[in-house]
């Protein structure tokens, strides 16, 4: 990655003259406009605005009225060109500021910007040098407001964004699900000094207390204490050192615990109380850990008194203090345990670094009315969050000091969540975090980086006619084995790590690439094909008696999930053997009692009155749809259930895309006159999910992006049509994510699992079926 | 004063063969019973209680009834005067270094007349280290009691028995001290205990009290970083340096950042952003004096603030402070109060104690006094016995200070009667006996002070001709003359802090 030779040339020399790699950083700032800059201490931050124009796939069916030919594809596919709006957030050494605002001025095509808004403390110092350079006038913004605004930004707009730091846990970092209100929340700021602020909305929030025993405290004293002049150097100091030498513990006055008081006896009575009277000569290790503990401990007991006398019990933590340091995000995180026993958590932030900037950006954006849209971070352009563990990667922390990235896409539709769901503040969507799960992280980096090769030439096959897709494909492997390299060391980089962000992260980086739909002609040639046995499935089915055909419906539904693409184990079979059929996989599948067997069950209820009305979620094209999914619901709809069929807005692998189901309802349509009717009297309605991820996430997050949630008309579909029954199938949809999601109507839950990892894990085979059928418990009032 | 003479011997050489004053401490050491002792970092704290006979004149009237009579005989006085023995119990504190400590214990050993004495109740971190020495000397056993307890108990004590115990300090004021009104009801109160760590303790009854917080930045803290940034090991010695610095030059202030004030924070420019923030990126030398200030800027803010939260917390008005960081420094008493106004606007007032350092002997005595129920009798300070509060502004007595280091002694005598107010005062909390307060009415000080110095010869006068029949009370009213003019004389130079509120007769 040349974002790692930039971090080199830094490091070997602090010359201003370094090349700037334009294509990873500041990117796409020919159509750059509100720039926001905050110039901290060491560290700048700019911000700006811009758009992107990347490619997107899309079909049209061809006008097949007038006569069915063989040999014409069913649709075609054609690549167009997209804008959508992009934050970019970059983090420099101020070392570098004159080189990086020569880079702008010469980059900048755009000359409506006239402004920057600035923030920090250097904001002052630098104010001419931005003017002069790039000739915008420099507009002052205040540093807490653009914190606070930052911080609401964040922890709004940002899965994953907060997280509690454990040293010794078996990962590091334990991220938080984010709540849908933020508010109210306190904000330690632990810069030179420490400023403690409660926010309790947008625009509304109060500094409540501070400290001058802050990082400027740590740094000053032990500078003067060490003669280590380097806050780094001091904390690497610190981390080496014995606090006991120095500090007067509770066991040094009473040779004990002193019981009475609940003192133990390794507490610290009295920091550096042992240098009032001892003469000997202390190291410096063992001062700067005392000093670090000292001033750790208590900005830990102000926070808790402030946070237990305001009411709050949500506490996060910035500063250059505790930036990505680990070792003052622990003694922070102990104090803080300490002092609460447990009842308040020390929470940090991802992108602490930027809350500067991005409130400043977002001043300056205000009649833009940023906060209307949802935003998501880009896994693709954004570097992550540092390692903190310095043995772990030195390689990786040296970039600390050079270039890191932030961007946002901006998503179109605003999201909100499945209204079905039971509890939405408790959703989670992911069914097994991996930052927690060393073996399961371990299985799906390995199995993503086996499945790269494929996916890669996959690309390539899907854009023949150009000849530069083999260089961008390689681009494409190169930069997502990196992430997963990166992962790997790092699993806490975006949050925690989920099958489901895996496979975000390698659409982003597919999109990054211009690779918007890899699979778009496999997915036409499976289409056409399955399509040419609809009727006789139809057929078949048709004959059976009731009972035999609602089994043979779901085994069909089952046998049709096998073909998957996006599964490596499917993928090989289809590859070696073309001729691997329907039937040949509803013999492939377990017989029952199944993995998971709700059948009976099933099939009881189906003995009831019917469904009012069905959402079905979806999964892939060709054989699972159409072989699959429509004989299922074309009984469902013979019963008198109306049915939604929601689909992915974007492509993801094979699955397929709501405007490739449009089409396909269509034929089916000209087909089947049970599908007919039921589509003119709008009791089969097509909708989008928003997502473009082979996962779903059925959860509300306002006004977030990250390609996951439901789109707005679905939600008003589900709610219109008094939804009784909701059915999730695949691997990605209802096993990775949702498996344990609690809906307030009854649900069913089907996949085959495709993977004999995972099926192990689950205690079976590969293929075994999995069908939930789930009833809340208590009688809900839909209507 | 031969107190004096002990002072200075002290400090022309630590020799423990130092000769004590029998008359001057360790006063009624013949009927001392219940001892009790805390040993601290540096200072010792003794306390015993002791019977004490003195004279007490009567009166008695003559039998009138048999000659009933028309005339009075003219010869006959009314009524007859005698003197009498009285016994009476007194609370005997001694306070000196712990270099003193092998002699102080000589002395008690030779002048121990009692014997029914067994046991010693022993406080404080040192109450270990001298464990041996005095089970070796005394021949008592060390009876060890809980530090914060015996604090508690002796603060209880205090701020029930010694009227204008609490107080107020305010540098620039007229009167250094203001006294507190002794109030009837003294719980509950949050008291700071600022030693080498700081305590904070929650007192809600005489026997409900809870260490609610604390904070390892205490005065060690403030001696061992001031000692390896000044090389000065001396605690007192950091303090005089302390008060001789500026600590702007050290800490980065609000101004140094953003020019002046940050006014939409309500941050005044003067105010301290960080605490040494300056020698984080100036490479400078630093003065001993600036950093000294700086580091007790630090300390004494940041125990002001907690002691705010935890106040406002437990929703607690009064708070005392104690502690040897405090003891008698008027520089950090100084910036604690100061400290406590900025983080309360003056909702809650820092308050110092007279007899603060007395605390945990008082405590631990009255432990092993339990059977005697101290608690029930009323007790009242002996002005003629106690050494009273030091002066505290070192420039203005600095003969006086050097005794300091020596001893220092807090005599109570037992009242046999329980005293109440008259119940017709219509409000008893807010009744003040005294109607002009000496302390801060400096005119009407200087007179009064003038007037009973003036009138000291009539006085003695008066005693001699009380007792002609006894040819020593002329060497006793010498005695007595030379006692009060030295008290007066104390309370002449020390005007501004003396060691009790002053008032008229």
């Amino acid at each position: 990655m040349a974002l790692c030779g930039v971090a080199d040339t830094g490091s070997h020399s602090m010359d201003k003259s370094i090349t700037l790699p334009p294509d990873e950083i500041f990117r796409n700032l020919e159509n750059a406009k509100r720039f926001a800059i905050d110039i901290g201490g060491s560290l700048t931050k700019l911000a700006y605005y811009s758009t992107v124009q990347h490619k997107v796939a899309k079909v049209r069916s061809f006008d097949h009225s007038a006569k069915e030919t063989d040999g014409d594809p069913l649709y075609e596919i054609s690549v167009q060109e997209e804008i959508t709006a992009r934050l970019h957030f970059i983090k420099f050494e101020n070392a570098y500021i004159e080189t990086c605002l020569d880079f702008i001025k010469d980059h900048l095509v755009n000359t409506e910007t006239k402004v920057i808004k600035a923030t920090g403390g250097g904001a002052h110092k630098f104010k001419d040098l931005i003017e002069k350079k790039l000739k915008l006038k420099v507009d002052k913004e205040d540093e807490m407001t653009c914190l606070i605004k930052g911080c609401n930004f964040v922890l709004k707009n940002i899965p994953h964004e907060a997280f509690v730091y454990a040293k010794h846990a078996d990962s590091e970092f334990r991220f938080q699900h984010t709540h849908p209100d933020i508010f109210p929340y306190l904000l330690i700021n632990i810069g030179s000094g420490v400023s403690i602020v409660k926010v309790e909305a947008e625009d509304k929030f109060e500094r409540i207390g501070g400290s001058s025993i802050g990082g400027g405290t740590f740094w000053g004293l032990g500078a003067l204490l060490t003669k280590t002049k380097r806050f780094d150097e001091l904390l690497q100091l610190a981390s080496k050192g014995q606090h006991t030498n120095v500090d007067m513990l509770v066991k040094d006055i009473y040779g004990g615990a002193y019981g009475s008081l609940g003192l133990t006896g390794d507490l610290i009575a009295s920091s550096f109380g042992k240098s009032a009277t001892t003469d000997k000569e202390f190291s410096k290790e063992d001062m700067a850990k005392s000093l670090l503990h000292m001033i750790s401990n208590d900005i830990g007991q102000l926070a808790c008194l402030y946070a237990k006398l305001h009411n709050l019990t949500r506490v996060y933590f910035g500063g250059f203090f505790i930036r990505g340091h680990p070792v003052t995000m622990h003694t922070i995180t102990y104090s803080i345990n300490f002092f609460t026993k447990g009842e308040v958590q020390a929470l940090f932030l991802r992108h602490e670094g930027y809350l500067g900037a991005i409130g400043a950006f977002l001043k300056g954006a205000e009649e833009d009315n940023p906060n209307q849209y949802s935003w998501g971070e880009n896994y693709a352009g954004s570097s992550g969050l540092m390692s903190v563990s310095p043995e772990l990667n030195p390689i990786q922390r040296a970039r600390s000091g050079t270039f890191d990235m932030l961007e946002m896409d901006r998503l179109e539709r605003q999201l909100v969540n499945l209204p079905l769901l039971q509890d939405a503040t408790s959703y989670i969507p992911d069914t097994v975090d991996l930052t927690e799960d060393a073996l399961a992280r371990e299985y799906w980096l390995y199995c993503f980086e086996e499945a790269l090769d494929g996916v890669v030439k996959r690309a390539i096959a899907s854009q023949k006619d150009q000849p530069e897709a083999v260089e961008r494909a390689e681009k494409f492997r190169q930069k997502y084995r990196h992430k997963l390299q990166t992962l790997r060391h790092q699993p806490f980089a975006y949050g925690s790590l989920t099958v489901r962000s895996l496979l975000d992260t390698r659409e982003h980086c597919l999109n990054e690439f211009n690779f918007p739909d890899p699979y778009s002609k496999i997915k036409q040639k499976e289409n056409d094909m399955a399509l040419k046995y609809y009727l006789k499935v139809v057929k078949s089915v048709e004959e059976l008696s009731w009972e035999q055909r609602q089994f043979n419906l779901v085994k069909g539904l089952l046998a049709g999930n096998v073909f998957d693409w996006g599964a490596k184990a499917v993928s090989d079979v289809l590859e070696s053997d073309p001729e691997f059929g329907f039937e040949q996989a509803k013999q492939q599948l377990q017989e029952r009692p199944w993995l998971v067997d709700a059948y009976n069950q099933w099939i009881e209820r189906l003995k009831g009155p019917p469904h009012k009305c069905a959402l079905f979620f979806v999964d892939n094209s060709g054989i699972d749809i159409i072989l699959g999914v429509f004989p299922f619901i074309r009984e469902l709809l013979i019963r008198g259930t109306e049915v939604v069929l929601a689909s992915n807005s974007g492509p993801a692998l094979n699955d397929v895309t709501n405007s490739e189901l449009q089409i396909l309802t269509e034929r089916i349509a000209a087909m089947d006159p049970v599908i007919h009717a039921a589509l003119k009297e709008d009791r089969l309605a097509l909708v989008q999910n928003g997502s473009s991820s082979p996962c779903l996430d059925l959860r509300k997050l306002m006004l977030c992006e990250v390609p996951l949630r439901l789109d707005k008309v679905l939600a008003t579909v589900v709610r219109e049509r008094g939804t009784d029954l909701v059915i999730i199938e695949g691997m990605g949809r209802a096993i990775h994510t949702n498996y344990y999601a609690m809906l307030s109507c009854e649900s069913l839950k089907l996949a085959v699992i495709k993977n004999s990892w995972l099926a192990d894990r689950l205690g079976g085979k590969i293929f075994s079926v999995v069908f939930k059928y789930e009833v809340p418990s208590k009688a809900q009032g839909q209507h | 004063m031969a107190l004096c003479g002990v002072a200075d011997t002290g400090s022309h050489s630590m020799d423990k063969s130092i000769t004590l004053p029998p008359d001057e401490i360790f006063r009624n050491l013949e009927n001392a019973k219940r001892f009790a002792i805390d040993i601290g970092g540096s200072l010792t704290k003794l306390a015993y209680y002791s019977t004490v006979q003195h004279k007490v004149a009567k009166v008695r009237s003559f039998d009138h009834s048999a000659k009933v009579s028309l005339q009075e005989t003219d010869g006959d006085p009314l009524y007859e005067i005698s003197v009498q023995e009285e016994i009476t119990a007194r609370l005997h504190f001694i306070k000196f270094e712990n270099a003193y400590i092998e002699t102080c214990l000589d002395f008690i050993k030779d002048h121990l007349v009692n014997t029914e004495t067994k046991v010693i109740k022993a406080t404080g971190g040192g109450a270990h280290k001298f464990k041996d020495l005095i089970e070796k000397k005394l021949k008592l056993k060390v009876d060890k009691e809980d530090e914060m307890t015996c604090l508690i108990k002796g603060c209880n004590f205090v701020l029930k028995n010694i009227p204008h115990e609490a107080f107020v300090y305010a540098k620039h004021a007229d009167s250094e001290f203001r006294f507190q009104h002794t109030h009837p009801d003294i719980f509950p109160y949050l008291l700071i205990n600022i030693g080498s760590g700081v305590s904070i303790v929650k007192v809600e009854a005489e026997d409900k009290f809870e260490r609610i917080g604390g904070s390892s930045i205490g005065g060690g803290t403030f001696w061992g970083l001031g000692a390896l940034l000044t090389k000065t090991k001396r605690f007192d010695e950091l303090l005089q340096l302390a008060s001789k610095g500026q600590h702007t030059n050290v800490d980065m202030l609000v101004k140094d950042i953003y020019g002046g004030a940050y006014g939409s924070l309500g941050l005044t420019g003067d105010l301290i952003a960080s605490s040494f923030g300056k020698s984080a990126t100036t490479d400078k030398e630093f003065s001993k004096e600036d950093m000294a200030k700086s580091l007790l800027h630090m300390i004494s803010n940041d125990i002001g603030q907690l002691a705010c939260l935890y106040a406002k917390l437990h929703n607690l008005t009064r708070v005392y402070f104690g502690g040897f960081f405090i003891r008698g420094h008027p520089v950090t008493m100084h910036t604690i109060t100061y400290s406590i106004n900025f983080f309360t606007k003056g909702e809650v007032q820092a308050l110092f104690l007279r007899h603060e350092g007395y605390l945990g002997a008082i405590g631990a005595f009255l432990k092993g006094a339990e059977e005697d129920n101290p608690n029930q009798y009323s007790w009242g300070e002996n002005y003629a016995g106690s050494s009273g509060l030091m002066s505290v502004s070192p420039e203005l007595n600095p003969i006086q200070r050097a005794r300091s280091g020596t001893f220092d002694m807090l005599e109570m005598d037992r009242l046999e009667r329980q005293l109440v107010n008259l119940p017709l005062l219509q409000d008893a909390t807010s009744y003040i006996p005294d109607t002009v307060d000496l302390t801060e009415d400096a005119l009407a000080r200087e007179y009064w002070l003038y007037c009973f110095e003036e009138a000291l010869d009539g006085v003695v006068k008066r005693a001699i001709a009380s007792q002609k029949d006894q040819p020593e009370a002329v060497e006793r009213a010498e005695k007595f003359r030379q006692k009060y003019r030295h008290k007066l004389q104390t309370l002449r130079h020390q005007p501004l802090l003396s060691r009790r509120r002053m008032t008229w007769p």
